[in-house]
């Protein structure tokens, strides 16, 4: 008569997770009964499931035998009362109770009596995972026990997935959060929050088509990704804001490039994925957004992703745009959007969702994962991650709903798209800046492409003869417009004034220690260097000389922080460099003071 | 003594006595021959101004170290702005000019300091 390893099945019975695929190889036990099971509708296969009850002589416990195991039962190999030592097993929780499966064993011997007076073994208090929710009503783990699973993930060994009822016989559900390609016999329970159209590509190594989605539960999400033959049989399987049982991908490292979901990994969805559609839906989440007021989208870098949620006030008509890389056209539309903080941001929709994108109303919409961009300042763009959700029922739609019925309609906001000719964000960086000579020697602006740079200089001349000319005065539209006798008549927009409104044009000679260039300003420019609008010094101009030449007099010598473009120009076959003031900005005499203090106590002065 | 004159603050007075300096501070209280000021660094001097005519809430006092505390004024120069002179931003030249690295940048007294 064989020995057995007493005390095993009572191990089995109450060892945690983590110690029992380490415990039962090498163990010898008896098979009291197997017996065949009839095959559960969710296997891909309908094979054969033996039910088996081990035995160590002391106690019995239940289990199930691999099916790739099965064909030693129908070989007659093992049967009842074969004694056999188990190599490898695994254990799965589900509804409370701990399945052993027998993954490999070897027969010892066969046709003995039954070994022993085996009993049940004692009763124990499930014990699953480390600080695990007390049989929390959820579907997927608590966040404590979630946080185990983020250490558990550091090491090789995973603590169990959550107790809890799951919909399904043998599937228990894992959080997101604990994905790794570590394990891989899990099933996540999550909601579809975005499915990308099917793209097909084609590059030196060949072509093929793919599709993503990107997965949401509570403890996080993760971007899938099927290929080829999979696009045909899941596509149409996955619906936007419908939760799934998905098991049997392939977790890999996520390609960050594609992607800006926050995982590590991400899932390729494969021909033995299997995705089923669940319907008992509670404790999945809708949504989660961590929202940016428009007023701080300065502060992001470009191409940076952020959500926004904001009240569309203007809807643009649906532009075309040809994609320089593919020659295709692709139909674009601008929105515009405000919130709270009182800014307004320009907002671009492409492809389908510009063309589907139809509202009477002013909706509040919740982006996303949309991109930063910095055209016209600060834009924003909808890329293929990104999510739009009209009138949304979260809280913040709310609010901004009462808001902007309120007081909100009525309030003039402030546009990020600023209206000076500069693309780029003129802002005054006072590490970068050079001194003059510099900037003349290192050439900037020959190239074709513009270029800025910061400085600080002072005023060593202006040129007073042609200080302003007269403008249009609708809003942004600035054109010179042409005295037609009764009234001053602009061009573009076709409309005669009887005043025009000046705007200044200034040629500026600017001097630092290093060397003098001449600049040129706009408008804004020659409000700050006189502090009055070019009306004003017209009027003075016309009226009195004196006056005038005094005022010129006394812009002078003063120094100022400039921030130019410079740009290449070509005037009756010169090209010469020509620098024009984005931003000028009058010293603050405590601010640099204290720069340069900062400067003295840097490395760089020591 | 020459006639090299150094911006201090209270702190360097003691290790200055006898030399000629000057004082940026603020002004806290005024008496006939003498008034109470407050240096870039906090400290607290008085001030022996026997002919000198204090103006503004924040003056230079050029003169010579009595003491660690003590200065006797030959002139004050006003230094008003528009309302608050940044003390500390002062305190910080003062402090970065004695250093070894700018001793081409300012005069310096002849004898050792």
């Amino acid at each position: 008569m064989s020995q057995l390893s007493s005390g095993i099945c009572r191990r089995l019975n109450e060892a945690p997770q983590e110690e029992i695929e380490q415990l039962a190889s090498g163990h010898t036990v008896q098979l009291l009964s197997v017996k065949k099971v009839s095959p559960t509708t969710n296997t891909t296969t309908p094979t054969d499931r033996y039910r088996i009850i081990i035995s160590d002589g002391v106690h019995f416990i239940q289990a199930m035998l691999a099916t790739q195991l099965n064909d030693l039962v129908t070989a007659g190999e093992i049967n009842k009362n074969t004694v056999v030592v188990i190599d490898r097993l695994a254990c799965n929780f589900v509804q409370d109770k701990r399945l052993i499966i027998v993954l490999d064993l070897h027969v010892v011997s066969r046709d003995e009596e039954k070994i022993g007076a085996p009993t049940a073994p004692p009763a124990v208090q499930e014990v699953t995972a480390p600080a695990d929710a007390q049989a929390a009503p959820s579907f997927v783990a608590s966040p404590a026990a979630s946080s185990s699973t983020v250490q558990a993930k550091q090491q090789q060994t995973r603590t169990g997935p959550s107790t809890g009822p799951s919909g399904r016989s043998g599937k228990s559900v894992y959080p997101i959060e604990g994905l790794s390609p570590y394990q891989n016999n899990w099933t996540i329970k999550a909601r579809v929050t975005q499915k990308s159209d099917i793209r097909t590509w084609s590059n030196q190594r060949g072509e093929g088509k793919l599709f993503n989605v990107t997965l949401m539960d509570e403890t996080g999400e993760i971007r899938a990704t099927a290929f080829n033959t999979v696009v045909d049989d899941l596509y149409d399987k996955f619906e936007e804001g419908k939760v799934y049982y998905i098991s049997k991908a392939r977790v890999n490292l996520a390609k960050k490039k594609f992607s800006n979901i926050q995982n590590d990994y991400e899932l390729s969805l494969e021909k033995n994925t299997e995705v089923e559609e669940c319907l008992e839906t509670t404790g999945v989440p809708m949504m989660k957004y961590s929202f940016v007021p428009l007023s701080s989208l300065e502060e992001l870098q470009k191409d940076h992703t952020c959500d926004v949620i904001g009240i569309v006030k203007e809807v643009g008509p649906i532009g075309e745009i040809t994609s320089k890389a593919s020659n295709k056209t692709i139909p674009k539309r601008d929105l515009t959007i405000v919130d709270k903080s009182q800014y307004s941001v320009r907002l671009t929709l492409w492809g389908k969702q510009a063309e589907q994108f139809t509202t009477d109303d002013l909706p509040v919409v919740a982006f996303k994962g949309v991109k930063v961009g910095d055209f016209g300042g600060r834009s924003l763009s909808m890329v293929s991650t990104s999510i739009m959700s009209i009138a949304p029922d979260i809280e913040e739609a709310h609010l901004l709903r009462g808001w902007y019925d309120g007081i909100g309609s009525g309030e003039s906001f402030q546009s990020h798209s600023s209206a000076l000719s500069g693309a780029s964000f003129g802002g005054f960086n006072r590490n970068e800046m050079r001194h003059l000579s510099d900037v003349k020697e290192s050439q900037l602006g020959m190239s074709d492409k513009p270029e800025v740079f910061c400085c600080r200089a002072t005023i060593a001349h202006i040129k007073s003869e042609n200080i302003s000319y007269p403008a249009c005065p609708t809003q942004d539209c600035n054109k010179k417009v042409v005295d037609v006798g009764d009234g001053w008549k602009c061009e573009k927009c076709d409309k005669t004034f009887e005043r025009p409104e000046y705007r200044y044009i200034m040629s500026m000679a600017v001097a630092d220690w290093s060397a003098q260039a001449w600049f040129q300003g706009f408008n804004e420019a020659g409000l700050v260097v006189f502090g009055k609008t070019a009306d004003e010094v017209h009027e003075i101009k016309e009226n009195n000389e004196a006056e005038y030449n005094a005022l010129m007099a006394q812009s002078t010598g003063v120094t100022f922080n400039f921030s130019c473009r410079a740009k290449q120009d070509t005037y009756n076959d010169q090209t010469r460099v020509r620098y024009g003031i984005s931003k000028i900005i009058p010293l603050d005499y405590h601010e640099e003071a204290k720069c340069l203090v900062e400067l003295l106590k840097s490395s760089w002065a020591q | 003594m020459s006639d090299i004159s150094m911006r201090v603050n209270a702190g360097r007075l003691a290790g200055l006595k006898g030399r000629t300096v000057r004082l940026p501070c603020k002004v806290l209280r005024l008496a006939d021959d003498t008034a109470l000021v407050e240096a870039s660094d906090g400290g607290q001097v008085e001030v022996q101004r026997k002919n000198v005519d204090v103006t503004a809430t924040y003056i230079e006092v050029v003169g010579s170290v009595v003491s660690a505390t003590s200065i006797k004024a030959l002139t004050a120069i006003p230094l008003d702005s528009e309302g608050e002179i940044n003390m500390k931003l002062v305190n910080d030249t003062i402090r970065l000019s004695f250093e070894s690295r700018f001793d081409k940048v300012f005069l310096r007294y002849t004898d050792s300091i």
